[in-house]
């Protein structure tokens, strides 16, 4: 695992970071969300993305990336929330290229990994279906082997970006409902493959897809064995799941830095709202969640990269903490910004929105908490 | 400590009975339809079950008698908005018959009584609420909206904001400061202007909602007669205080909570993980228990403030706090469990999906995008009709003397 210097990392932190405040002001994401194309998002910012080394960041050197780990992708992920970037970066370079990563052939990692780095490639996770929530083993959808190809069919639930990927990470059970999981490219255009579009909260678009006698060729499976993929599948959701936290603590930073600003200026009673005494409080408790968020959120990326023994454990901690951080920081930027907060023309309430998804995506503070308890007796028990 | 009494007997059932099947019978059924599906009413199709519900008086229920009212006792108001909320009717509407209303019978002149509350008990007029201003949100007493009097009217200038429904309202009424000399309490009046007047502009603010619900309404010289002023000139904030003192209670709606907690209740049934519906999850279990602790407090609250107010003449301070207080925490907090389910089908927000005529196709439960919707909008809850900061500091000042 190759490692950047804090120098390194600070730099990269920094440049995302004066990219995005100049080219990405909230007017600019105005126009790419609610744009013409329908798209939600912007195809020249990612050709920039690709160009400026982001969308390459943690992968291999050989395939045109930096070598990072998951510590990089934080930062990447981290200022993408702060700007509330809305180009699929967590389907594509986290899950998508870790699927790749993880469970592809060699020549599958050949010929995708560089056109990830690129800009060529958009990729969007299909892995949970409706009735499964956010359980991670809840797979009906089936791919059967006929002759040389699979035909796959099935359903998989809302993801984010998928409207707009050229292949679809799509899981499924081999041969019956009892067989082992693989993981599939699907071209977004293939045959009997069905998207239906829509917003998710925070303005982002994605689709469900549906598979109906969808044929693939032998090498859509990533791998070429029929080994079950649960395992490569879990690491998958724990690293989408932790990007998601860093991107929550992008978004935190920013709307708490805002809500400073505003109360600074806002004036009632005569005098800013920011001297008044419960409300420098609150937004210390604001600051103070955000640290919170900020330090387990790093500690987890820093056991992924390490490989730690409790790193899966460090990664749903971390979930737990950043869900309710975002639930506390976005609640009270609105409330703190009073009628302006809950406007669609100001930043904020699509901070709260965004934030919302945030907590929820792969699975929300709940829901982690539940599996830490069942690990923790499982733990008592052994 | 457990002065008031409490009734209860078989008229109060049978109310309940006549409510509920006034509701089967009445609700039109474009109303009943788009109601289940969580849509949003058009205005006439609103006012034509406001109006049913008008026609028999029970729009201002607990109105006294003297004024068009029926004099419901607080525990028959209750157990109307129980019966509505439970079955599947349209949220009522408070800014004529909890706000506006009470202030005319209380402070108005005869005339302005004939004139203006038997509108009010048919739902013949809409009204909106011209209280905040860009400058003046938690501190509503350094408005500045002017009206100059000139002969038998006022030329009134300025701006209001966040004014609810303005684009739906037939009425409004409004603060406005009469003397700009005086401590600003003291140079306020109250208006009742009508909507149509020229040189009112109405603009909407679209919400995080994604909706139209708010809005910003210009004066630029409009001409308001001096008979549209309720009380003495000067004195609007006095009448201002006693209308905010009606809308902390009447903001509880007890009729919407009820609504939105059956509606939880189904998302949770209907949203699955692992294949097994949440509602059958400890731990939603758990949370749908502390909803229901919450609603039994929140409507104990609301019965005991208004025998208070019943029989003292006015809410206690301390309990109208807790009742707003605790009452708009408790929306959030069921809206949030809602949107906690909708995590699990991606939260997807179709908000186009509340307007009748869409054909797109839904992701997720049926109510999906009206339980974002009201998850959105209630974050609002602890905004309107007086923040919760300001309501805290109003509790330490008046109640604990601090
Ligand atoms: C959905 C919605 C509907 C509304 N409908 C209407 C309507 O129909 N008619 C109408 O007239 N108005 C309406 N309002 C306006 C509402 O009454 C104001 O938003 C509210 O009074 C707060 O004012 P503000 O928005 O200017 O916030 P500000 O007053 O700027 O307050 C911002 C924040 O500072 C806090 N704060 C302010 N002063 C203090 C203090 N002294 N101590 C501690 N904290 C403080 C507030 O609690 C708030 O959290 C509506 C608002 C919303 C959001």
């Amino acid at each position: 695992m190759a490692i950047f210097s804090s120098d390194e990392r600070q730099m990269l932190h920094d440049s995302i970071n004066a990219f995005l405040r100049e080219n990405y002001a909230f007017e600019r994401w105005k126009k790419l969300a609610r744009g013409p194309e329908m798209e939600g998002f912007g195809r020249t910012e990612w050709a920039k993305y690709a160009e400026l080394g982001w969308l390459g960041v943690a992968l291999p050197e050989w395939a045109g990336g930096a070598g990072g780990g998951m510590t990089e992708l934080g930062i990447v992920l981290a200022a993408a929330g702060r700007h509330m970037v809305l180009e699929p970066l967590l389907g594509t370079i986290v899950l998508g290229a870790r699927a790749i990563e993880e469970a592809g052939t060699q020549a599958q990692r050949a010929t995708l990994l560089p056109r990830i780095a690129t800009g060529g490639l958009v990729l969007a996770f299909c892995h949970a279906e409706p009735g499964g929530g956010y359980a991670r083993d809840y797979v009906h959808a089936i791919a059967r082997q006929e002759g040389g190809e699979f035909i796959v069919d099935g359903e998989k639930s809302f993801a984010l970006g998928a409207h707009a990927a050229d292949t679809l990470i799509v899981s499924a059970r081999l041969g019956s409902q009892a067989g082992p999981l693989g993981l599939f490219l699907v071209p977004r255009d293939a045959g009997g493959v069905r998207l239906n579009v829509a917003p998710a909260l925070d303005g982002r678009l994605g689709a469900t897809v549906s598979f109906a006698g969808t044929k693939l060729a032998r090498h859509a499976r990533l791998g070429d064995d029929d080994e079950d993929r649960l395992a490569t599948i879990d690491r998958l959701i724990d690293r989408g799941a932790i990007a998601a936290c860093a991107e929550a603590c992008g978004a935190m930073a920013a709307v708490t830095e805002a809500t400073v600003e505003y109360l600074k200026t806002r004036q009632q009673f005569g005098q800013a709202l920011a001297k008044f005494q419960v409300l420098q409080h609150r937004l210390v408790d604001m600051s103070v969640s955000g640290e919170e968020a900020r330090a387990i959120v790093h500690a987890a990326l820093q056991a992924l990269d390490d490989n730690a023994p409790h790193a899966q454990r460090a990664v749903w901690a971390a979930k737990v903490q950043t869900a309710r951080a975002a639930r506390f920081v976005g609640g009270q930027a609105i409330q703190l910004h009073g009628g302006m907060g809950m406007t669609d023309e100001l930043a904020i309430g699509h901070y709260y929105k965004r934030l919302t998804l945030c907590e929820t995506l792969l699975g929300d503070g709940e829901f982690y908490l539940k599996k830490l308890g069942v690990a923790a007796v499982a733990c008592a028990v052994a | 400590m457990f002065i008031h009494a409490m009734q209860h007997n078989s008229e109060l059932d049978a109310f309940r009975t006549e409510v509920r099947a006034f509701c089967t019978r009445e609700i039109p059924p474009q109303v009943a339809r788009k109601q289940a599906r969580g849509q949003h009413l058009e205005k006439d199709e609103y006012d034509a079950w406001l109006k049913r519900l008008g026609a028999r008086g029970w729009l201002t229920g607990k109105w006294p008698k003297e004024h068009g009212g029926l004099g419901w006792p607080p525990e028959q108001f209750l157990a109307f908005q129980e019966e509505l909320g439970r079955s599947g009717a349209p949220p009522l509407v408070s800014f004529g018959p909890t706000m506006a209303g009470p202030v005319i019978y209380t402070f108005g002149t005869p005339e302005q009584k004939k004139r203006y509350l038997g509108d009010i008990i048919s739902n013949n007029t809409w009204w909106c609420q011209g209280y905040s201003e860009p400058g003046a949100g938690s501190d509503l007493a350094g408005l500045k909206t002017r009206a100059v009097r000139e002969g038998d009217q006022y030329v009134v200038n300025g701006q209001k904001i966040w004014t609810s429904m303005a684009h739906w309202a037939d009425m409004m009424f409004a603060l406005v400061r009469t003397d700009p000399n005086a401590k600003k309490q003291e140079g306020i009046s109250f208006l009742l202007i009508d909507m149509k007047s020229p040189g009112i502009t109405v603009r909407p603010i679209i919400g995080i909602t994604l909706g139209h619900h708010l809005n910003e309404v210009f004066f630029e010289n409009v001409r308001v007669p001096v008979e549209n002023r309720i009380g003495e000139a000067n004195k609007g904030w006095t009448y201002a205080k006693f209308l905010l003192a009606n809308e902390r209670v009447g903001n509880v709606d007890v009729a919407k909570l009820e609504a939105y907690l059956h509606q939880i209740r189904s998302l949770l049934e209907a949203t699955r993980e692992g294949g097994k519906a949440l509602a059958e999850d400890p731990a939603f279990q758990r949370r749908l228990a502390e909803h229901e602790v919450g609603l039994a407090t929140v409507k104990a609250l609301m019965a005991d403030q208004l025998a208070a107010a019943r029989a003292n003449g006015a809410p206690s301070l301390m309990g109208a706090a807790a009742l707003k207080l605790r009452g708009t925490e408790l929306v959030q907090a069921i809206l949030q469990t809602g949107i906690d389910a909708l995590g699990r089908h991606g939260m997807v927000y179709q908000s186009a999906a509340l307007h009748a005529g869409w054909n797109g196709e839904l992701i997720g439960p049926e109510e999906s995008a009206d339980v974002i919707y009201e998850h959105l909008y209630r974050r609002a809850a602890t905004i309107y009709g007086g923040s919760s900061e300001v309501q805290k500091n109003i509790s330490a000042k008046g109640a604990l003397g601090l």
